[in-house]
């Protein structure tokens, strides 16, 4: 394998759905521009979908040297088969040093197959990226369920293609006075005849039930909550708290909350500011989903639980009498009637 | 139809533990599993050939200790099972791994591939959509639904999104990636599991899938690990009060709520 020593750029591939950008697109630029200036090169932002005209509003406080702008009928839905191809265009092109994306379902799907395409390496679910001393790039990323860490190189080929877990950064506006340009680019698919398409999208989430990845604040909800009724109780903390809801893998098997919030092993890995586990055991398997999170509190009637060997505070009670009380709390108090 | 489903044998992380004094990883005693998630993908291949017939190869490359993993698919009843096992592999990241199944599977034959969302050691959920662009085929990633319709070789799947799911057809060959909200798998019998452990696991080497040196294993792996640490997480130590002043105790929440200008 050769490495072209001439490969320049740092490029963030962003994600956009029905029009919204998602908050990881600006924590990538912010870590992409301290990447940047370590190198000395420039910071591009992608952004690939349909109708992108209000993005580059979004997107110029946050320090890129240069938007491209991909919209076309083609890329309207994500396909990571197009997406990856309609990069891999541009990448040959342009030749750029080292490529993030966001460690998103989507994310990870186009990341792989674009690593694939070129045949370079790919860094998945990074939590740290830098530049060392010698002006390598390295990646910092987990394994084992994040019992280790694990510093990676990728010597032999460009671009450098990493992922990197969304809320690891706080997305930090750039300061800088330079006007990014504007480019926009029609995508060009090979004539392959389509072997898939996107039938439908469906929402299971309530939209009160916030995204895990995004929120400062989870609510785990484990098998104390006893009954699916009681998530009601639940879900008006999370309002008050502006909380994302998640939950232990009894409850999603129990049917008490969709797949997609299961919290660990066989679920999702998140990083909030703070995890509130409710009558959460504090299963190994659980707890390699909130291991980064930066305050752990437990509310569990046993003080046996292993939950509490890993809070940051806790509160041996029943949730029952524990969540009115904090909701009473943080209610905004009733209007004064004269 | 001809399923392949590719499984990997990786430490049981739960089981993991840390030296408290070297702060190393503790691997030890540690008992070897097949991934969780490669159990969702041979559940839903047998599955899928209950129904519309056909064979299930199941594939893993790694030690000959990861024998093993595949005896456990041949006890949950897959017809076939192969490891590729050789010296030349050994070293792989996820563009290595990818290579090396992608082209033992083309040895095998194949009209719809399965893997797991991820494998738990690695934890990248790369190997399956590097695997299909290798084979240049469509992927269905975080599968939690599967539908393979025979006549226009079709499969609707559902993919789990960050808010709920996306309903995708793609012909096949096709990849899919399997979460554990797919299906239950099957525990085998004592007698399936005895029967297993005289079946025959099939052995490839380097030769076999016709994969030169440089391609595969270490000298093949784009990304190099340069160092590995045990990270240190800011848990437990915590104050933990207790129900007998409850309204003392959810004050103190208030006030951690209020420092981490969360309300
Ligand atoms: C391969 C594998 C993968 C797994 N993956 C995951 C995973 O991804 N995520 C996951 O969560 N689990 C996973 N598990 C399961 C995990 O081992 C635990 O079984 C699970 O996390 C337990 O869920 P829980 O804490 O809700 O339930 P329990 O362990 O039953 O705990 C309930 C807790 O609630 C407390 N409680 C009860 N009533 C109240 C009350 N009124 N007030 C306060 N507290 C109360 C109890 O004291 C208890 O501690 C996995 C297991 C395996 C084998
Ligand atoms: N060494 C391997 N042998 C067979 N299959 C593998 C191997 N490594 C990864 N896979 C497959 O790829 C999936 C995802 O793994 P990973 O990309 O490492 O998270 C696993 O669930 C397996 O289905």
């Amino acid at each position: 394998m050769m490495v072209d020593e001439n490969s320049t750029g740092i490029w963030v591939i962003g994600e956009e759905k029905e029009g919204k950008l998602a908050p990881v697109t600006l924590e990538l630029l912010t870590i992409g521009r301290q990447l940047a200036d370590s190198l000395r090169q420039e910071l591009v932002v992608v952004i690939i979908g349909h109708q992108l005209e209000h993005m580059s509003r979004l997107l110029v406080d946050y320090g890129p040297d240069k938007i491209l702008l991909v919209a076309g009928e083609e890329t309207r839905y994500f396909i990571p088969e197009t997406y990856s191809e309609v990069l891999s265009a541009l990448v040959e092109q342009r030749k750029p040093f080292a490529i993030l994306f966001p460690a998103t379902y989507d994310g990870r799907d186009v990341a792989a197959r674009l690593a694939a395409k070129l045949g370079v390496g790919l860094a998945a679910d990074c939590t740290d990226l830098k530049i060392d001393e010698a002006g390598r790039f390295v990646q910092v990323r987990p394994a084992f369920g994040g019992n280790l860490m694990a510093v990676i190189h990728q010597p032999t080929a460009r671009p450098q293609l990493a992922t990197l877990r969304p809320r690891m950064v706080k997305p930090n506006k750039s300061g800088r006075k330079v006007s990014p340009s504007v480019e926009y680019i029609k995508p060009r698919i090979s004539a392959k005849p389509f072997t898939k398409s996107l039938l439908r999208t469906v929402r299971e989430v309530a939209e009160e039930s916030g995204n895990l990845d995004e929120a400062e604040v989870v609510i785990g909800v484990g098998r104390g909550i006893g009954s699916s009724e009681n998530m009601r109780i639940v879900n008006h903390l999370a309002t008050l708290l502006k909380a994302a809801i998640g939950g232990s893998r009894g409850v999603v098997d129990a049917g008490w909350l969709p797949h997609t919030q299961q919290i660990g092993l066989t679920g999702r890995v998140i990083s909030p500011k703070m995890y509130m586990a409710l009558g959460i055991s504090g299963a190994v398997q659980h707890l390699v989903g909130v291991r980064t999170a930066k305050e752990i509190i437990a509310i569990n009637k046993d003080p046996e639980a292993p939950i509490f060997k890993v809070a940051t505070f806790g509160i041996v009670a029943d949730m029952f009498s524990v969540i009115p009380l904090l909701a009473k709390e943080l209610e905004p108090p009733a209007p004064q009637t004269t | 139809m001809r399923i392949v489903v590719c499984v990997k044998q990786v430490p049981d992380v739960a089981e993991i533990r840390i030296d408290e004094v070297t702060h190393t990883l503790v691997r030890a005693g540690v008992p070897s599993i097949l991934n969780p998630f490669d159990e969702f993908a041979v559940e839903e291949a047998l599955r899928i050939r209950e129904k519309h017939g056909g064979t299930i190869t199941a594939v893993s490359m790694g030690p000959l200790q990861a024998k093993e993993a595949l005896f456990k698919c041949l006890a949950m009843g897959v017809d076939r099972a192969v490891l590729l096992t050789d010296v030349f592999f050994a070293g792989a990241d996820t563009w290595a791994t990818a290579k090396t199944l992608a082209m033992a599977i083309q040895k095998l034959g194949y009209d719809l591939i399965i893997c797991g969302m991820k494998a738990v050691d690695g934890e990248t959920s790369q190997v399956g959509p590097e695997i299909a662009e290798l084979l240049g085929m469509p992927h269905i990633s975080y599968v939690k639904r599967v539908e393979v319709e025979m006549e226009s070789k079709s499969i609707t799947a559902e993919r789990m999104t960050e808010q709920g799911y996306q309903l995708i057809r793609a012909t096949m060959p096709c990849l899919l990636t399997a979460t554990k909200a797919l299906n239950v798998p099957r525990i085998p019998t004592l007698l399936h599991q005895m029967a297993a452990k005289k079946k025959n696991v099939e052995i490839m080497k380097a030769v076999d899938i016709g994969a030169q040196r440089e391609e595969v294993g270490l000298p093949g792996s784009r990304t190099q690990v340069t160092k590995v640490y045990t990270p240190q997480y800011r848990t437990g130590g915590g104050t933990i009060l207790t129900s007998e002043n409850l309204p003392n105790a959810v004050a103190t929440l208030k006030e951690l709520l209020k420092k981490e200008r969360i309300v």
